[in-house]
C-alpha cells in the first residue's frame, strides 16, 4: 500500500483505540466500582437471597387441671402458602389452588408470602403437595400449632380462647409478634398469654430462587432453640367443674362458682350457656362463630365474673353480722315481729311469708329468711354501718381474680349514690339489707363471701394459678358473731322452716343461704350460697339460676351436687393417697 | 500456498471460547450444553481456516450479493420465523436446527460498507452521496431487524459505520456533525434527566452551535446544523410519546431505575449485579456461585455469562476477560492497518467495531451501565449462530493477514 496511507491508517488506529480505551475503562471503573469497593453490600444480598429466616414457633405451654386433665392443648395444623411472583403468576396459582379444593380463598396483594388458606384438612394437603407443587405451582404447605380444647364447653370461660393478632394490636404488643400470630383473647389463654407463649426461636434455610430448599441448616451456630412456653396447672377440678355444669338446668342461665373456702383456689365456675372455644381457634367455622356472638343469650359473658345480679336474700347475713356487732340483737332473743308487711314512709315492704312469721331470733329469721325482721334491724342499723360491713365482705370492689379485665366490681350502693339518683328515703335500704335495689353483685363476689362467713371472716383472692394471695382477716367481727352467723346458715339447711334443705349432702354437714332475687327478668332469679363441711369449711359454693324462680327449690340442689362431687373427689383423692402408700415397694424386697 | 496464521489472534480466540465453554459448563451445571457449545465451536473454527484459503478477489466481488442474500434471510424471518419474539429462521422441521439471519447478516453488512467506502477515495468519502449511500445500507437492515422486533441487534447493525467513516477518511470534525443528532437525541431523553431534559437538552444545542461556529465561522453550517439538531430533540420526545412498544421503554426505563420493577423487568439487573458484585475481587469459585447455580441469574448461560464470571472469578477473571476482548479487538484493528485494500481495510475496522460493541453492550448490561437488550457477549455466551458469525468474522480477519502481502 502506499506508504502515505499506512500513516494515516496508523494515525486512525490510534484514534479508535482512544475510544475503545474509553469505553473499556467505564467498564473496569464500574467493575471495580461493584466488586471492590461495594463488594460486602452484594454479598450481604446475595445471601439474603438464598438465606431465609424462619422462625420456630415454641411450643405453647397447657393448661391442665389440678389433676393434670389437659384442657388446652396443641394440634398440627395445615396451611397452604403462595411464593409470590410476578402479579399474573400469583393470580394463576391461586386460581388453580381454588379450581382444585372448589373454594375461595383469601389473597390478598400485600405481604411477601400469603397464607392463602389455613386449618385445611390432608385432603388438601395431599392434593397442593402431590399435584399442584408437581405442576410448579409455587404453593407451600406449612405447618402450624393450633390450639385445641378437648372439653370445649365446659370450661370455655375459664380458659378462654385464642384468636389472630390483630393489626392495631400488633403495634402495641411487644415485637416479639407477626401480624396474623394467635394471641390469647379471652380468659387465661389472655391472662397468661407471656408465659404460655414462650420464645420463638431462630433456624436459617437456604433455599433457591424457585425457593426449593438446598440446604435446611446452612447456619447451624446462628441458630437458636425456641424456650417452649411454661404449661398452667389451675387449681380447677374438672370433675366438680362436670358435677356443677351438669346440675345446672339445661334451659336456663345462670352460674356456679366454687372456691376453696380457705384459701380461694377455684375449684369450678360454670357459666350457663357455654360455647364451643375451638369454633373461635378454627379457620372452618366461621358460621358458627357470627352465630355465638350474635347469640341473643350471650354465651360469651363469663356470669361467674361479669355476670351482675341482685343478690337476693343470700345478702342478709351482712345486715346479721352488722347488727350482732352494734349490739342490736343476740342470738336468741326475739326481735320486733314479723306481721307479713312494714310500711317505712309511704311505702310498704312484704315478706315471703304473707301472714308474717310472727316472732323470730336471728337464728329463726335467717333460716326462713324473714325480710321483715331484716327490715326492722336496718331500721337500726342505719345505711352507713350496713354500707361498710357490705364493703368488708368485698362487695362493690373486684375480688382480684387471675381473669382480669373481665370481672366487674358490682355495686354497693351508699347514701350518696342515692342522693345523686332520686335522693334518699330510708325505704332504699329496705331494699338493699335485703339484696335488692341497685346492690349488684357477682357469682364470684358471692362465693367469696360464702367462704367468708364459713371460715370466720377470712377474706380470700379467688385465683385459678399459682401460689394462693394473701388472705384477709375482716376486722372488727367477734367470733361469737361468726359463729351465730354460721349457726343461722346450718339452720338455713337443717332447720324445720329452712329455705335451704335440698342443699343437704348425705355424709357432709353443709350450711348456706337461699335468695330469690327480683331481677329484670320476667321471673325471680334463684340464688343459694353455701359452705361444707359445717365444722371445717373446705368449699364455699355460689349458685345464680337466672329465671330460677325460688333459690331453695332452684339452686340449693345446684350447690348441694357441687359439694356432693366436691366430697366424692376428696374421697377418690385419699384412695388414691392410701394405694400409693400400699403399693410404694419397700426398699430391698 | 503456504498461508501466514496470525497465531496470537488464533489462540487469544480459543482461550476465549474454551474459557466460554467452561463457564457454560459452571451456569448451565447438569446440562450437556457446555459440549453443544463445543461442537459449535469445532464447526466454527473449522470454518473459520477455510475462509483463509478462500481466494482473496471472491469476497470482493461476492460481497453485493452476500449483503443482498443477508436481506433475503432478514425478510425471510419476518415471513416465516419462528421463535417468540421470532428471530430464528427453521433450518429443520420442528425447530431442531435453526439459525439467527441476524447474527449472519451484521457480516454480510460491514462487507457491503466495506466495498462501498473502499471503492471510494478518502476525499470521495466525505461527500454527502457517499455518506447518504453509507447510510443506507446499515439502514436496510436496521429497519428489517427492528420489525422483529430486535432493538439491541438493529443498533448492532449501525455500530460499525461511524468508525468506518472516520477509517475511510472522515474527518473528526464531519464525525461530530454525524454524532451531533445522536448526542441531540440523548440530552433530550426525558427519562435520563427528568425535569432537567429542557434544560440540558437546551444547553446542548447552544454550546454544539457556539462550538461550530467558532471552529469553521460558516453561518449556514452553523444553522443547518442547528435545524438538525433540534428536530433530531423533537423528533425523539415524540418518539418516546408515541411509538416505542411498552416493554422496549420498560428496559430503559429499567436500567435508569431497576428498583422500579424487582420482580419483573429489573429482576435481571438486580440479580446480575448482585452476582458479579458479590464476587467481590477473587469470586467465590468455579461451580460455587449461589447466583448462578440456585437459579436467581437468568439467562447464565447466554446472556448474562459474564455475571457467571464476576460471581465466580470475581474481579480478576471478569479483568482478563476483558483484556482478552481488548487484545481481541487491537488485534482486528491493527490487522486493519496491514490490509492489503482499502476494502480489506475497513472490512477489519469494522469487524472490530461490531466485536467492541457487543462486548460494550453486552458486559455493560450485566453491571448496569447499558439497558437489557439480548446481545450476546462474543465467543463466550452459548449459542452456535452467534458462535458462528464470529468465528467467521475472525476468519475474515485471519484471512486478511494471511493475505496482506498481495495486491
Amino acid at each position: 500500500m502506499d506508504p502515505e496511507i499506512l500513516e494515516d491508517w496508523d494515525r486512525r488506529l490510534r484514534g479508535l483505540l482512544v475510544a475503545v480505551c474509553l469505553l473499556f475503562a467505564v467498564l473496569f471503573l464500574r467493575l471495580f466500582h461493584l466488586q471492590i469497593t461495594t463488594a460486602t453490600d452484594y454479598a450481604k444480598e446475595s445471601e439474603d437471597n438464598r438465606i431465609a429466616q424462619r422462625r420456630v414457633k415454641a411450643p405453647r405451654g397447657l393448661i391442665v387441671d389440678r389433676d393434670g386433665e389437659v384442657l388446652a392443648r396443641n394440634r398440627a395444623s395445615y396451611s397452604i402458602s403462595l411464593i409470590r411472583g410476578s402479579t399474573e403468576d400469583d393470580a394463576r396459582s391461586v386460581a388453580a389452588l381454588e379450581e382444585a379444593i372448589g373454594e375461595p380463598t383469601s389473597y390478598s396483594r400485600r405481604s411477601a408470602s400469603v397464607r392463602l388458606k389455613r386449618d385445611v384438612d390432608f385432603q388438601t394437603v395431599a392434593l397442593v403437595e402431590e399435584r399442584l407443587r408437581g405442576d410448579g405451582f409455587p404453593l407451600h404447605v406449612d405447618i402450624e400449632p393450633q390450639r385445641d380444647y378437648p372439653y370445649g364447653e365446659l370450661t370455655a370461660h375459664i380458659i378462654g380462647y385464642m384468636g389472630e393478632l390483630r393489626e392495631e394490636e400488633a403495634a402495641s404488643a411487644t415485637g416479639r409478634y407477626l401480624l396474623g400470630d394467635y394471641v390469647g383473647k379471652t380468659g387465661l389463654e389472655k391472662v397468661y398469654e407471656d408465659s404460655l407463649r414462650g420464645v420463638d426461636g431462630v433456624s436459617y434455610v437456604e433455599m433457591d430462587a424457585r425457593l426449593r430448599i438446598k440446604d435446611e441448616h446452612p447456619f447451624p451456630d446462628r441458630e437458636q432453640a425456641p424456650i417452649p412456653g411454661r404449661d398452667l396447672r389451675l387449681t380447677l377440678d374438672l370433675d366438680i367443674q362436670r358435677a356443677a355444669a351438669q346440675a345446672m338446668p339445661d334451659t336456663l342461665a345462670g352460674s356456679v362458682v366454687a372456691i376453696d373456702a380457705r384459701t380461694g383456689a377455684v375449684l369450678a365456675m360454670v357459666s350457663h350457656p357455654s360455647f364451643d372455644p375451638n369454633v373461635f381457634v378454627s379457620y372452618r367455622a366461621q358460621d358458627e362463630r357470627r352465630q355465638i356472638v350474635q347469640d341473643s343469650h350471650r354465651p360469651l359473658l363469663n356470669r361467674a365474673v361479669s355476670g351482675l345480679y341482685p343478690p337476693g336474700s343470700t345478702l342478709k347475713l351482712v345486715g346479721a353480722v352488722a347488727a350482732l356487732e352494734a349490739g342490736i340483737t343476740d342470738t336468741l332473743s326475739t326481735f320486733e315481729a314479723c306481721a307479713g308487711s312494714l310500711q317505712v314512709g309511704d311505702v310498704v315492704f312484704r315478706c315471703n311469708n304473707r301472714d308474717g312469721h310472727g316472732e323470730l331470733n336471728l337464728l329463726d329469721a335467717t333460716a326462713s329468711s324473714c325480710n321483715i325482721y331484716f327490715n326492722h334491724l336496718a331500721l337500726i342499723l342505719g345505711i352507713e354501718t350496713w354500707h361498710e360491713y357490705g364493703r368488708r365482705f368485698g362487695f362493690g370492689i373486684s375480688t382480684g381474680i387471675d381473669l382480669d379485665p373481665e370481672e366487674q366490681p358490682g355495686l354497693l350502693p351508699d347514701r350518696q349514690y342515692h342522693i345523686e339518683r332520686e335522693g334518699w328515703v330510708t325505704g332504699h335500704l329496705m331494699n338493699l339489707v335485703i339484696g335488692q335495689g341497685y346492690m349488684l353483685v357477682t357469682p364470684l363476689q358471692v362465693a367469696r363471701y360464702a367462704a367468708a362467713l364459713g371460715n370466720g371472716g377470712v377474706l380470700v383472692t379467688p385465683h385459678f394459678y399459682g401460689e394462693a394471695p394473701p388472705t384477709q382477716q375482716i376486722e372488727g367481727v367477734s367470733p361469737e358473731t361468726w359463729e351465730t352467723v354460721r349457726l343461722g346458715m346450718h339452720r338455713v339447711v337443717y332447720g324445720e322452716n329452712g329455705t335451704g334443705r335440698r342443699a343437704r349432702v348425705a355424709g357432709i354437714e353443709v350450711a348456706g343461704k337461699s335468695g330469690t332475687a327480683q331481677g329484670p327478668r320476667t321471673d325471680d332469679d334463684a340464688w343459694f350460697v353455701a359452705f361444707a363441711p359445717y365444722d371445717d369449711p373446705q368449699i364455699a359454693v355460689a349458685v345464680v339460676v337466672e329465671d330460677g324462680g325460688g333459690g331453695g327449690a332452684t339452686a340449693a340442689p345446684v350447690a348441694g351436687a357441687v359439694i356432693r362431687a366436691y366430697l366424692e373427689d376428696q374421697a377418690r383423692r385419699q384412695q388414691a393417697v392410701s394405694a400409693e402408700t400400699l403399693q410404694t415397694p419397700e426398699p430391698g424386697s | 500456498m503456504k498461508r501466514e496464521l496470525d497465531l496470537s489472534l488464533l489462540v487469544a480466540v480459543g482461550t476465549t471460547i474454551i474459557f466460554g465453554i467452561t463457564m457454560i459448563y459452571s451456569a448451565a451445571s447438569g446440562s450437556t450444553l457446555w459440549r453443544s457449545q463445543a461442537i459449535y465451536a469445532f464447526l466454527a473454527v473449522a470454518a473459520a481456516v477455510v475462509i483463509v484459503y478462500v481466494p482473496d478477489k471472491l469476497f470482493y466481488d461476492l460481497t453485493y450479493a452476500l449483503y443482498a442474500f443477508g436481506l433475503l434471510t432478514l425478510l425471510a424471518v419476518l415471513a416465516f420465523g419462528t421463535g417468540e419474539p421470532a428471530r430464528w429462521l427453521s433450518l429443520a422441521p420442528g425447530g431442531s436446527l435453526r439459525i439467527q439471519p441476524s447474527e449472519f447478516a451484521k457480516i454480510t453488512t460491514v462487507m457491503a460498507l466495506a466495498r462501498f467506502l473502499g471503492d471510494r477515495s478518502s476525499e470521495q468519502v466525505v461527500s454527502p452521496r457517499a455518506i447518504i449511500g453509507a447510510v443506507v445500507i446499515s439502514m436496510i437492515p436496521i429497519a428489517l431487524v427492528s420489525r422483529q422486533p430486535d432493538l439491541g441487534t438493529a443498533v448492532s447493525f449501525g455500530a460499525p459505520l461511524i468508525p468506518m467513516l472516520y477509517w475511510a477518511g472522515m474527518r473528526p470534525l464531519h464525525i461530530f456533525f454525524l454524532v451531533a443528532p445522536l448526542l441531540s437525541v440523548v440530552c433530550s431523553f426525558e427519562p435520563l434527566w427528568q425535569d432537567q431534559a429542557p434544560i440540558v437538552f437546551a444547553l446542548y444545542i447552544i454550546v454544539s452551535s457556539v462550538v461550530i461556529q467558532l471552529l469553521l465561522a460558516r453561518l449556514w453550517v452553523t444553522l443547518s446544523m442547528l435545524a438538525v439538531n433540534l428536530s433530531a430533540g423533537l423528533v425523539t420526545v415524540y418518539l418516546w410519546a408515541n411509538f416505542l412498544l411498552a416493554y422496549q421503554k420498560a428496559r430503559v426505563l429499567t436500567l435508569l431505575d431497576p428498583e422500579r420493577d424487582p420482580l419483573g423487568t429489573g429482576w435481571n439487573i438486580i440479580q446480575s449485579r448482585i452476582a458479579i458484585g458479590s464476587g467481590g475481587p477473587t469470586g467465590k469459585g468455579f461451580l460455587q456461585g449461589t447466583q448462578t447455580k440456585y437459579e436467581f441469574l437468568p439467562a447464565a448461560h447466554t446472556d448474562f455469562i459474564f455475571s457467571v464470571i464476576g460471581e465466580e472469578l470475581g474481579f480478576m477473571g471478569a479483568v482478563f476477560v476483558l483484556a482478552l476482548f481488548l487484545f481481541l479487538i487491537w488485534r482486528a484493528l491493527y490487522i486493519g492497518t496491514m490490509a492489503n485494500s482499502r476494502f480489506a481495510s475497513l472490512l477489519a475496522v469494522g469487524l472490530g467495531s461490531i466485536l467492541t460493541f457487543h462486548v460494550f453492550v453486552n458486559v455493560g448490561m450485566t453491571i448496569g451501565v447499558m439497558p437489557v437488550t439480548g446481545l450476546p457477549l462474543p465467543f463466550l455466551s452459548y449459542g452456535g449462530s452467534s458462535l458462528m458469525t464470529n468465528a467467521l468474522a475472525v476468519g475474515l480477519l485471519l484471512h486478511i493477514y494471511a493475505h496482506r502481502h498481495e495486491y
